[in-house]
Order: structure tokens, then C-alpha cells, then sequence
């Protein structure tokens, strides 16, 4: 120790002087423990929600719709866990007094701390991001990547980050960070156990990204405008319990001058009426036809619009059109359709085209969603036939041969019916000349009691009723055999000749050939 | 004067830690000297506007610190060293001084070098960049003197400062304090008599939470010279005027 104040050289660490926030928020980062918790997070991450995330069909709205709440659920443990220890980094280390007796107002100093720990928390979260987002951007067939689904996630861990911090600065004890991280996990694990129905107070967890009956879905944001209403309730709920926190760590006696714990009682007074306001507007919510969440205040008219693409087409017998979103399902869907399309192709009335519709949603009771397509599936001077495409519909993400098998059995006798007019009040002679061609078309085996029983049932929805051929040994059953063992062009033969007449229900069992 | 205390008590719920004590300090070294549980630490603590006194007048570098605006100022000039210091165990000697000159709300521009000089004048000037996980119990206790005069203080409050020190560090420290105490007002609280000697040109002596003694550490010694054990002159006057104020 020197009692002459020799020429001091600086030390390195502090040779760049700048403001004083700005360094201290420097020094913060250097020294916070959410930089160690960064690997923990990723990997967590990776094995929650980005391996999930990739596995799924290259759809913009289906990954980010995965990604959301298992992301969430990844970092929360981490983020809420290091705010903690940070918060109670103070009492921890005894410098309590120390800190408390500088002339920088205690608020602004926890803000610092709160600060970095949300930088290193947003920083591994946006990388991770980064790599689900671009390698969605190789892969996706068409569409942009949806921000909404991220930014509820990146509000998440800033709130997650304010209540750990809270809680560690309330209750400063070596335990409350792993507390912390717990209760973090638990408390959004389970805060989806509520949901009932789309008008749910409970949807405006982080960890919800739509209709929670419906889970991750495909078709939204795909023929209609991705609905940012309930991401825009969720990120205003959060920032809303993240200003009321924060704000809250300001109120203590001590904290500073009493304008400035008034300011902070305003601020979470204000946090706590906004996070209330978003909590209702959630409850306000519905399930709105094209399967998203529309809250009528915040609702955007112009979102309704369908819109515009040009569909991928195929060089089937009869083109099938697809969205272009769902371009990677074309070969697949051509492969399933075309011994069907095939039998039919060229017959008066038969299809000039096949084209994915949308599919529509309606809210049913509790949790229960009615998934079906508007309108009849055939129409128009040149007619086209709608499907919806198996991976539309609510249900367990598909492999492109399950896809596929349901797709054949379910769309395939659809586009066989709407040629021959079957359906019901149909003639048994349509019945049996729909199931004879499913016959040919290797859909129904013949001799199988019912058509599609070696394959997947075909979910529910236009396009994709279980078809239900006539029960073997009936009379309509042997026409259906006789006929399918006609040679095609026979077969076809017949049709173009007699298909006026069958539809309109003149001819008989007994006159099929 | 710099330090200027009326009445001045603090409770602790029934127990009574400081009871009416009155003390001024003009610039210059200060001892504060008394037996463990005299209310040594409450009284610098209070100094320090770590806790508020429960009553009684406090006022430091001629302002009010139970005023928000005036405590600012005076935390701004103030310097102190707990008698337990806390640290943060992955800092650096640097960087745990700079963070304090930032806490302290020292000019941006000068930071580095108040830094930088205030590590040099306890000595640490070849460990700046050592982690504080790493350093003895004395070394720290030297990080923990530069971050109280980073800042310059014109009030400086030092609870045990020399706990810990070897003796070459110790002597080197009274010459910090002398040097320090030409132009700040510094109060060093301790129980080893020999730094009030060697370094303070006033001293109190305080038992059971109030002031027992008050003069230069000669008028001390003074007390000791009939009636006092101890083997050094002013531990003979500190135990005689503990003696004395004890019934």
C-alpha cells in the first residue's frame, strides 16, 4: 500500500471508458450465471424442441408452431433458474450493505443484473432460433417464416427472467434458484391442464400457439393469413407481468426516493392491468373457421382474405393440384391417387382436375374440433374435385406412407363416387360400379368384406369419409367383382357409353356387364 | 466538520446497539475503539447510511442522509469497508473496483484511472487481473479498501480494516490513512489499539453503545498511566477508561 499517489498505470479490464450503464451492464455480462446456464439451455433445447421441431413436414406454420412451446418449456427451467441465483447473488455473497450505501438507486441496479440475464437468455434463444429458422428456409417449399410464434418466446424468457429474479431477490437463499427452475417448468407444463374449449382465459400461456385442441396445425397461415391475435395477447400479457415485476422490485422501502417508488408503483400497477386486459382479451378469443384463434379486439378483417398462391400441379391422368406449402407431398399424392385417377380420366363428368381445398374448423364441445371442407367437394363448368389432404387434419403428424395409404382409401373412392353419382340414395348399380373400380384400382381387394380394412382408417372429413363397399355375397358385391374383372378397356368401354344413364339411376344390378 | 452526530441511538428490537451518542469529526483519522459488542460496527454502519438510526442527528459532509437527494450526495463522497467484507468470487481485483467507482456514480471518463490508482495504493497493482477467488483473506481486505477509496471519499468509514493485514501491510496502511486522512475525514473502527496510535490524531473509545471516551489517543494513554493493564501505554488508558465507565 502506498500513501503517495505514484502515476498509476490503467489496469486492463478498464481502459475503455464509456457510460456508466453501459459498463456496468458489461461487467454484468461477464459475471452472470445465465452465460454458464447458455449450453444447458441449447441442449435442452436440441432434445425438446428442435429435434421435434425438424422432424416435422418443412411447413413454416407447423415447425414454429412445434418450436413455440417446447422452446418455452426448454429455456424456462434455465432462464428462471439463473435470474434466481442472480437475484439472490447479493444477499448470497454478503455485499449487501456494500452495494446498498452507492449513490446508484438500488432499482437500477437490479435492472442491470435482471438485464444481462435476459441478454445471455434471448442470445442462446435467438441462436437456437436461428438454426430451426434456417433450416426451415432450406427445406420449405413456399411461404415465410412466421415471427409472431418467436417473439412470444423471446417475451416468455425476458418475464421468466423477471420472476426468478424477483423471487431470488425476495427470498435470497442458495435453494431458490433451483426452486425456481422448477416451479418455472411446472407452473407452464400445467398451465395448459385448464384449457377448455378456444375461449379460455388459459390460452394466454406462452406455451399455447393456437387452438389447443388442435396442436400444431399445418394448414394455418397456409390459405388463409397467419392470425397474430393470440401471440399479440401472449406478448402483451408477458411484457405486461415483466413491467409489474420489475416494477414490483422497486417498491421496498430503501429502494430510493419516494417519487421514484411511486413510478414504480405505477409501473406495476400498469403491468398488472395490462397483463389483466391481455388475459381477458384472450378469454375473448374463438376458434375461427381456418383453424386459428381470433380475438375480435384485436382482430385484423384483412387476415380473413384467402390468399393468393399458385398451386403445384401435377402430370396425373387428371392433374392434382396442390398448395404450394404442401409441394412436398405432391409425388406421394399422385403416387395414392393415380391407379384411381386412372380408372376414371377422360369418362364424361368425370374431374378435369383434383385441387387441395382448405380445410374448416368449427369448436365443438370441451375440447372437440369438427375438421371438414366447406362446400361440395365437385363443382364448377369443368369440374374439380377438393380433398384435404390427411396431414390437414388434427391428429398425429403422418409419415408420406401413412399419408398416403389414408389418402387412397379415403379420397380415392370420393373421386371414384363423384363420377358415378354414388352417395347416398344412390342405386346399387353406382354402388357397386364405385367399388368394382375401387377393385381395379387395387384400393378395395376383391373379396375383402369392406373397402380399407388392410389400411389405416382414413380420418374423418370431405374427401375423406370411410367408404363402405357392399357386404360380400350381396348381389351388388358379385356385379362389383364381375365388373372388376372386366378387361379395362371393356370396363371403360361400358362407362362412356352407359355413365349418363348410371348416374341417373336407370341402370340395374343385373345390367352391368 | 464532516461528521456531526446528536443523540444518536439504534435498537435492534429490545436490544439497544447505540444509545445516544454524540460525536464530531472534522478532517482527519478517527479512531473508534471499544470491545467487541460496543455498537462500534452500528454506529459506522449508520454512518454509512447502511441502516437509519432508530432517533437522534446525523449529519455527514454537512448534509441530512435521511433525505433521498442528500443521502445520494453524501454516497456519492462516502467510502466503506464492512467489517465482513462480501465479494463476488469470479470479479476481478479490476473489475470488482470499477463496479463499485460505477455504483458510486463516479465520472465515466475517470474511472479507469481511479481504478487503476486506487489498486496501486493497496498494493494489488501486479494482481488487477487476478480473479478474487483467488486471493488470501489479507489480499482481500486490501480489494476490499480499494473499492471504499476509488471514489476519492471525503468520508471515509473503515470497520477492521487491518483484520487480516501481515504486519508489513499494516504499517503501510497507517501511512495510507495518514495520507487519506489530509484532506477526508476518516473513521477507522477497531480494537487493536496500536493502529489509533500510529495512525489517528482523534479517537473514541465507546462501551455498551455509548461514548466513554473522547480525545487524542496521548489524552488516552494518559488515563492508562496509573491504573491501567495492558503492556502497551494506550491499551493501559483503554482499559482504564473501560474500567472506570463500568460499574
Amino acid at each position: 500500500m502506498t500513501a503517495t499517489r505514484a502515476p498509476a498505470r490503467p489496469v486492463p479490464a478498464t481502459r475503455r471508458p464509456g457510460l456508466a450503464p453501459a459498463r456496468l451492464l458489461g461487467l454484468e455480462l461477464r459475471h452472470n450465471a445465465m452465460l454458464w446456464m447458455m449450453p444447458v439451455a441449447a441442449a435442452l433445447f436440441w432434445f425438446t424442441a428442435g429435434r421435434k421441431t425438424l422432424a416435422s413436414p418443412p411447413l413454416w406454420n407447423l415447425r414454429v408452431a412445434v418450436m413455440q412451446p417446447n422452446a418455452v418449456l426448454a429455456f424456462a427451467s434455465p432462464v428462471a433458474g439463473a435470474a434466481a441465483w442472480m437475484g439472490s447473488r447479493e444477499s448470497r455473497r454478503r455485499t449487501t450493505d456494500l452495494v446498498n450505501i452507492t449513490a446508484r438507486p438500488r432499482p437500477a441496479r437490479l435492472l442491470i443484473t435482471w438485464a444481462a440475464t435476459t441478454c445471455w437468455a434471448l442470445v442462446a434463444y435467438l441462436a437456437c432460433v436461428a438454426v430451426v429458422y434456417g433450416v426451415t428456409a432450406r427445406q420449405a417449399t413456399w411461404g415465410a417464416p412466421l415471427w409472431w410464434p418467436a417473439v412470444v418466446a423471446a417475451a416468455s424468457l425476458a418475464a421468466l427472467a423477471a420472476l426468478g429474479f424477483a423471487a431470488g431477490t425476495l427470498v435470497p437463499s442458495r435453494f431458490t434458484a433451483p426452486l425456481a427452475a422448477i416451479v418455472a417448468f411446472f407452473a407452464l407444463g400445467l398451465s395448459t391442464q385448464l384449457i377448455n374449449g378456444s375461449q379460455s382465459y388459459w390460452l394466454i400461456s406462452p406455451v399455447v400457439a393456437g387452438p389447443w385442441d388442435l396442436g400444431p396445425n399445418p394448414e394455418v397461415g397456409t390459405f388463409y393469413a397467419y392470425l397474430p391475435d393470440l401471440p399479440m395477447a401472449q406478448v402483451i400479457f408477458l411484457a405486461g407481468l415483466t413491467a409489474a415485476v420489475l416494477g414490483a422490485l422497486a417498491l421496498p422501502t430503501g429502494s430510493g426516493i419516494r417519487t421514484l417508488r411511486r413510478s414504480a408503483a405505477a409501473v406495476t400497477t400498469a403491468g398488472l392491468l395490462v397483463a389483466g386486459t391481455a388475459v381477458v382479451l384472450a378469454g375473448t378469443g374463438r376458434l375461427d373457421a381456418h383453424g386459428m384463434i381470433a380475438i375480435p379486439a384485436l382482430h385484423d378483417a384483412a387476415s380473413d382474405r384467402p390468399l393468393r398462391y399458385t398451386p403445384v400441379c401435377g402430370h396425373t391422368a387428371i392433374p392434382i393440384c396442390l398448395n404450394p406449402a404442401y409441394a412436398s407431398y405432391l409425388p406421394a399424392t399422385e403416387a395414392a391417387l393415380a391407379p384411381v385417377l386412372g380408372q376414371v380420366a377422360g369418362l364424361p363428368g368425370a374431374p378435369a382436375r383434383i385441387s387441395q381445398a382448405a380445410a374448416t374448423y368449427q369448436q365443438g364441445p370441451g375440447n372437440s374440433v369438427g375438421i371438414g371442407m366447406a362446400g361440395s367437394p365437385i363443382g364448377g363448368t369443368h369440374p374439380v374435385f377438393h380433398f384435404l389432404l390427411p396431414v390437414q387434419l388434427a391428429g398425429p403428424v403422418l409419415t408420406t406412407s401413412e399419408m398416403a395409404s389414408q389418402l387412397r382409401s379415403a379420397t380415392g373412392p370420393g373421386i371414384l363416387a363423384s363420377v358415378t353419382g354414388d352417395g347416398p340414395g344412390a342405386s346399387k348399380a353406382q354402388h357397386a360400379v364405385t367399388t368394382a373400380l375401387l377393385m381395379a384400382a387395387g384400393v378395395v381387394p376383391p373379396g375383402a368384406p369392406t373397402a380399407g380394412n388392410n389400411v389405416p382408417p382414413p380420418a374423418a372429413g370431405a374427401g375423406g369419409e370411410r367408404y363402405a363397399a357392399p357386404a360380400p355375397g350381396s348381389p351388388a358385391y358379385a356385379a362389383a367383382q364381375r365388373f372388376a374383372a372386366l378387361p379395362a378397356a371393356v370396363r371403360r368401354g361400358w362407362l362412356t357409353q352407359h355413365l349418363g344413364a348410371l348416374r341417373a339411376g336407370r341402370i340395374g344390378l343385373r345390367q352391368l356387364p | 466538520m464532516n461528521v456531526e452526530i446528536t443523540g444518536l441511538t439504534r435498537r435492534f428490537g429490545r436490544t439497544t446497539a447505540v444509545a445516544g451518542v454524540d460525536l464530531c469529526a472534522g478532517p482527519g483519522v478517527f479512531g473508534l475503539l471499544g470491545p467487541n459488542g460496543a455498537g462500534k460496527t452500528s454506529l459506522l454502519r449508520m454512518m454509512a447510511t447502511a441502516i437509519p438510526p432508530t432517533s437522534g442527528r446525523l449529519r455527514l459532509l454537512g448534509r441530512d442522509p435521511l433525505s433521498y437527494a442528500p443521502r445520494r450526495e453524501v454516497r456519492r463522497r462516502l467510502g466503506y469497508l464492512p467489517q465482513n467484507l462480501g465479494y463476488y468470487r469470479g470479479f476481478t481485483v479490476a473489475q470488482f473496483v470499477e463496479y463499485f467507482a460505477l455504483l458510486k456514480e463516479m465520472p465515466a471518463g475517470r474511472i479507469p484511472l481511479a481504478v487503476a490508482a486506487a489498486v496501486d495504493r493497496v498494493g494489488l497493482c501486479d494482481r488487477s487481473g487476478a480473479r478474487l477467488r483467488t486471493l488470501s483473506g489479507g489480499m482481500l481486505r486490501r480489494v476490499g479498501i480499494a473499492q471504499a477509496i476509488v471514489n476519492e471519499p471525503e468520508l471515509l468509514l473503515l470497520d477492521e480494516p487491518t483484520a487480516g493485514l501481515d504486519p508489513e501491510q499494516r504499517v503501510a496502511f497507517r501511512a495510507l490513512l495518514r495520507d487519506l486522512g489530509q484532506n477526508a475525514t476518516i473513521v477507522v473502527s477497531t480494537h487493536l489499539v496500536e493502529d489509533v496510535g500510529a495512525a489517528c490524531a482523534q479517537v473514541a473509545l465507546m462501551d455498551r453503545g455509548k461514548i466513554v471516551f473522547h480525545g487524542t489517543p496521548d489524552e488516552l494513554t494518559a488515563r492508562g498511566a496509573e491504573h491501567g493493564t495492558g503492556d502497551a501505554p494506550l491499551e493501559r488508558g483503554y482499559s482504564a477508561v473501560l474500567a472506570a465507565a463500568r460499574p
